[in-house]
């Protein structure tokens, strides 16, 4: 089989430099970070230096997404053997019992570490992450509500708690969870859109208001989320065909939807424009 | 101040100044070193970390809360809420599940859009607002019997003050009795006696300084050579140290988390709340949107 140096011609500078890109911005391509980093590994590992346990972690965790245990176990060992009695490798090792279902051991694992440092948010995300992934979303709710407790200001924490909710269908609490993102992101488009979302399947006159401003808001912040503009169309006209409401408000959701259905076909004419050219 | 410019023997150029930059420049490195061995991790308690989030939570509701909905106008109007009658919440959990606990009617609202109400009734509530419930117990550091404190102190002065104050010392006594060097701008008489240790002339200009003083401007100027060597967070780096008492602010764990609890109840408490959505739909539909970069030409498909 042709190496990847050799199929694209790179050097191995430019090699852990993709991983280094990878790493920053936190791709999940793990059959691309296998092939990759197991190659640097085993050809060039004593020209990397520092960076080597670094793109170890990385390659392992790789590894484990692409069932390879082997490679996972070579990583780790190597890492352990640097870094003895560190929480960051000990959590590594349960990431690989997680893989391989033992949840027991890595319960216990991630319990030792806490007992340790009751600080380690990683351990708690981890025991929060097992029981995500055994289905045991109620457990997961709760839990993560308790840790959110004691760390308020951790994002992904809220955006997954939102995640879980919407999946429970209890949609006040992810919006709940969704505003405490948007208030601490304000000029992020996507948390904008989310709640919108959330509102507008709450349904009721109120939230389909609500959503609509959501909806306007993440336009403005990014004039090209064709998902909020379809929103805002869909809300402003569910709230024009709605019998209870007063006629001024009528006649405001009709121009509002009459709008949107216009930038909408603008939208898609551009498109059309742009792929004739090409 | 003019006169004529006094010229100085080379010598001093090649046996004063450069050691002295030198020694000043490797004690600091030293000192850098000596620092991290005896560096112990400061263990963070959950209290502090889970205390100086909720305080920068309150701090981002207080700037953002302008973003958030305020109140269904609709469960206002039906007199169905009010913050008032609402039961207390006093954990964020039960916050979460507010509705099942609505003392007034017997079935969940149906609207729970009260974002920015909630969660100011959540840190301000007169019985039970995590401002006005949560007291911690504060155990007041006396610095004379706390042992980490003390030994920290210890370190901070061996470290640093002891090492300035023998090597002045030491150079002070070793380069006596000569000028070493002029400083660029003129100076009036009143820095003689501190720049001129040791040179009894009184006729002379105070721009020319002795070697102490050469010394102690080594020591603030070469910090950006210890950054250049050593990376940010350089022990060696005494102005930093300076600076840490004075933002007191900017510190993530305040030491009397009462007080910080305090303060903030009373900025939250007469913060209003401007909804930034008032007028958005308007504002977005006066202008036709932007699809600038909507559609790239190419689509990376490969690794490389």
């Amino acid at each position: 089989m042709a190496s990847v140096s050799e199929l694209y011609d790179v050097t191995w500078e430019e090699m852990r430099d993709k991983l280094r890109k990878w790493r920053d911005e936190n791709y999940r391509n793990s059959e691309q970070i296998v092939d990759v980093g197991e190659e640097l590994l085993n050809e060039h590992a004593s020209k990397l230096g520092d960076d080597i346990w670094i793109i170890y972690e990385q390659v392992m965790i790789a590894a484990l997404d692409c069932s390879r245990d082997d490679l996972a176990v070579s990583c780790l060992q190597e890492l352990k053997r640097q870094f003895p009695g560190s929480h960051r490798v000990k959590r590594l090792a349960g990431m690989r019992l997680e893989a391989l279902e033992r949840y027991e051991d890595a319960t216990k694992l991630y319990d030792s570490i806490l007992q340790d440092d009751p600080t380690n948010t990683a351990a708690r995300k981890r025991k929060m992450a097992m029981l995500k992934a055994q289905g045991k979303s109620p457990e997961a709710i709760r839990d993560l509500n308790e840790y959110l407790e004691q760390f308020v200001g951790d994002q992904e924490a809220w955006h997954e708690l939102s995640e879980l909710y919407i999946n429970e269908h209890d949609y006040a609490k992810a919006a709940f969870c969704l505003e405490e993102l948007m208030m601490t992101n304000p000029h992020n488009h996507l948390y904008c859109e989310q709640y919108a979302e959330v509102k507008y399947t709450q349904g009721g006159l109120d939230n389909l208001e609500l959503s609509r401003k959501y909806f306007a808001q993440a336009l403005k912040l990014n004039n090209r989320n064709m998902r909020a503009l379809f929103g805002f169309y869909m809300s402003a006209s569910h709230i024009a065909a709605s019998p209870k409401v007063s006629a001024k408000v009528k006649k405001d959701n009709v121009r509002y939807a009459a709008w949107a259905a216009s930038q909408i076909n603008r939208a898609y004419q551009s498109i059309i424009r742009k792929c004739d050219r090409l | 101040m003019a006169g004529p410019e006094l010229f100085l023997d080379s010598s001093i150029r090649i046996w004063v100044v450069l050691p002295i930059v030198f020694i000043t420049f490797l004690v600091g490195v030293i000192r850098h070193y000596v620092t991290q061995l005896l560096h112990s991790d400061k263990k963070v308690e959950l209290e502090q970390v889970s205390d100086s989030q909720v305080l920068l939570r309150s701090r981002i509701l207080r700037e953002n809360g302008k973003y958030l909905p305020k109140q269904s106008k609709r469960d206002l109007e039906e007199g169905r809420l009010s913050l008032h009658s609402a039961t207390p919440c006093h954990t964020l959990w039960m916050v979460l599940n507010w509705s099942q606990f609505h003392p007034t009617t017997g079935q969940q609202p149906k609207h729970s859009s009260k974002a920015f109400a909630m969660r100011k009734h959540y840190f301000n509530n007169a019985e039970s607002g995590f401002f006005k419930k949560v007291k911690r117990k504060v155990i007041p550091k006396n610095p004379m019997t706390d042992t980490s404190m003390v030994t920290d102190m210890m370190k901070g002065n061996l470290t640093n003050v002891l090492p300035m104050i023998l090597i002045g010392g030491w150079i002070n006594w070793a380069f006596s009795g000569f000028v070493t060097t002029k400083v660029p701008f003129p100076l009036t008489l009143r820095f003689k006696p501190m720049l001129q240790r040791g040179i009894e002339l009184l006729s002379l200009d105070a721009s020319w300084v002795s070697s102490a003083s050469w010394y102690f401007l080594n020591v603030f100027g070469l910090r950006s050579m210890y950054n250049l060597l050593l990376g940010h967070n350089n022990a060696a780096d005494q102005s930093s140290i300076m600076q840490d008492h004075m933002t007191g602010a900017a510190m993530p764990v305040p030491p009397d988390p009462n007080k910080a609890f305090k303060s903030e109840w009373e900025a939250l408490e007469i913060v209003n709340h401007h909804w930034a959505l008032e007028s958005v739909e308007e504002e977005l539909i006066c202008r036709d949107l932007n699809f600038g970069g909507m559609v790239s030409r190419e689509l990376k498909t490969t690794m490389f």
